[in-house]
């Protein structure tokens, strides 16, 4: 007998696991219940400072979907969820399931600030959210909060010529991606390029002030804006399972087959707690590349494979003009030994975390033409991820921290990442694009020469 | 499939790969733009080309928010597809071989496509370091490098740190 799947949430962990349910040869019917058409929460910033049009950030169409014998029911929300087999819409539709995918993500949280729902006060985490900054007129913009996810942002605002004042509660800014010491190399590269910080910031209120806004802050000082955007965390979208006996923490806890403490309810992306590289500790991790590999495990699983998660890597990427900033794993480093090195000329800096002779974490800060800096960051990515005991080549390191490239061969990681299949087969193409060019191999790159004569 | 061999031992470090890589996939001959890299080890007097794998988990390919990297289907290169990438560089972390990279210039991302099955590095190499022909994947430069920095490391571990 077929087993009716239903997919709650169509981001990109939702989208995968309808990829990889057909992939596996799985036929049976998909339902996925979304209160958004399917997009990508990452490109946002690109099409807000107008690199690709508003159409491309969408990962699906009711095409793509039929095709895939997928019912699309957008639009809602699913308010409960029987593990027993049955899912309740806002607008009372009863969909029944065999199993289950909560791929529900996360939204922005919203600090208890009087004021914080008045005019011109948003947040920018969704595509609807996106369109209402856009349509906003006035130049000078206060973003309430400076980590990940303002930066994210930051610099699709300064592009579309706004005049960006960032603040933040703690005392410096990206608290929870880089160091205070990369931070404040961030900070300074960034207020050369005309970006004002207010860190230990406490907002005790936002208010009009013709036609504008005011931030009053705790210690009495005032802060004048056209638009406020509040940047301050997510939380997982958990609504849906109260009362239904999935255990959560943080979010929801899955295994290494995403599955909850229901065996045919599985969770992925932003809303789960699942294994971590080289941690004991279930962690959410609200990344993208988090998210795919949990919809491909529970996917898989889903199909009737058997998929197991080596677990998480936390890592995040994010440009602000033309200055690249990166983190990897454990990059705090607290209680590790730790080995930096920076330019004083300019804002370079890259810092390696070890526990013993293996690497668990990094930090890269430069710009983007700073090649020979920021070209060893997969490599890294790699050794964290391999958990590979370096021996020698850890002593190597601490003398030549970017020298990256010979512990890595010489250690045999790639030996050992060919290795490595998350589904334990070739990867495929994944699902959608748009637009959708055939590849053409003049179309590879910018320019491409051919050096090679016909018939040679 | 053919692939890119790699035979470390024959590497003389001219650096030739480079200069046809990037004059090829750009049109320059700007060596920081190749996608195939000459690693050096000094104390050896060796040398190495090292590329994309073009790796069957395809890392690049599953993490792109906007599924910018496929397959080939003739050459099964895992290939950029630069109209659709719009340059957020989550591929160039998520890489764990090092071997896809972003381009300032551009704001894409680009590595190895096997230059459309015909490897320019493969064809400039002076010492057939580099051949493109029928092989299995496998890591052509680590276990060479391990034999060969043996003596390095134990005189390494000698050393005060």
């Amino acid at each position: 007998m077929k087993t009716t799947h239903l997919i709650i949430g169509a981001g990109p962990a939702g989208m995968a696991a309808i990829d990889t349910i057909r992939e596996f040869g799985d036929t049976s019917p998909i339902t996925l219940v979304s209160s958004e058409t399917p997009y990508s929460r990452m490109v946002l910033p690109y099409f807000m400072d107008g690199t690709i049009p508003e159409q491309n950030v969408f990962t699906a169409t009711d095409d793509y979907l039929r095709e895939r014998n997928v019912e699309p029911i957008l639009g809602r929300t699913v308010t409960s969820l029987d593990p027993g087999g049955k899912a309740v819409c806002d607008d009372g539709t009863e969909i029944e399931f065999d199993d289950a995918l909560i791929a529900t993500g996360s939204s922005a949280s919203r600090p208890p600030i009087p004021g914080i729902d008045g005019e011109s006060v948003f947040n920018l985490w969704t595509l609807d959210d996106a369109r209402a900054v856009l349509a906003q007129k006035g130049g000078e913009i206060a973003v309430i909060g400076a980590g990940f996810i303002a930066f994210t942002c930051l610099d699709a605002l300064i592009r579309l010529g706004a005049r960006v004042t960032l603040v933040e509660v703690e005392d410096r800014i990206l608290p929870r991606m880089i160091d205070e010491h990369g931070a404040s190399l961030v900070r300074s590269f960034l207020e050369s390029k005309g970006v004002s910080f207010r860190v230990g910031a406490q907002v005790s209120s936002i208010e009009d002030a013709g036609g504008r806004k005011e931030i009053n802050f705790a210690d009495g000082d005032v802060l004048e804006a056209d638009v406020v955007i509040t940047a301050t965390g997510i939380s997982p979208n958990l609504g849906l399972v109260d009362g239904s006996g999935i255990e959560t923490d943080f979010g929801i806890l899955v295994d290494d087959h995403m599955r909850t403490n229901a065996g045919n309810v599985f969770a992925a992306g932003d809303i789960a707690q699942g294994p971590v590289i080289g941690s004991d500790r279930k962690e959410v991790h609200a990344i993208q590349p988090t998210a795919l590999e949990h919809g491909r495990i529970a996917g898989a699983n889903m199909a009737g494979g058997d998929a197991a998660y080596w677990g998480s890597l936390l890592m995040n990427v994010v440009d602000v003009q033309k200055l690249q900033i990166a983190s990897f794993g454990d990059w705090l480093g607290e209680g590790a030994e730790v080995r930096t090195v920076e330019n004083d000329s300019r804002p370079v800096y890259r810092k390696l975390i070890f526990q013993g002779e293996v690497l668990t974490g990094a930090v890269f800060l430069g710009r983007p033409d700073d090649v020979a800096l920021l070209n060893d960051m997969g490599m890294t990515k790699g050794l964290i991820q391999t958990g590979l005991h370096l021996g020698e080549w850890r002593k190597y390191l601490d003398r030549y921290p970017l020298d990256i490239r010979r512990p890595y061969v010489a250690s045999k990681a790639a030996e050992k990442l060919l290795e490595m299949q998350l589904l334990n087969k070739p990867s495929i193409p994944r699902g959608y694009r748009q637009p959708d060019p055939d590849p053409k191999y003049w179309e590879y790159h910018d320019v491409f020469v051919s050096t090679i004569t016909e018939g040679e | 499939m053919k692939q890119l061999v790699i035979h470390p031992e024959r590497c003389t470090g001219c650096m030739q790969c480079e200069l046809a890589c990037s004059f090829v996939q750009t049109g320059t001959f700007q060596p920081s733009v190749s996608v195939i890299k000459v690693h050096v080890f000094d104390e050896q007097a060796s040398m190495a080309p090292y590329t994309c794998f073009q790796c069957e988990e395809a890392w690049c390919m599953t993490a792109c928010p906007v599924n910018a990297i496929t397959i080939d289907n003739v050459i099964g290169a895992k290939v950029v597809l630069s109209e659709v990438c719009v340059g957020c560089k989550l591929c160039t972390i998520a890489c764990p071989f090092g071997t896809i990279f972003y381009n300032p210039e551009s704001n894409k991302a680009f590595k190895c496509n096997l230059c459309g099955g015909d490897p320019a590095c493969a064809h400039a190499c002076p010492t057939a370091a580099i051949e493109y022909e029928d092989s299995e994947t496998k890591d052509w430069v680590g276990p060479w490098a391990e034999r060969l920095n043996e003596s390095f490391l134990t005189a390494l571990a000698g050393e005060p740190s």
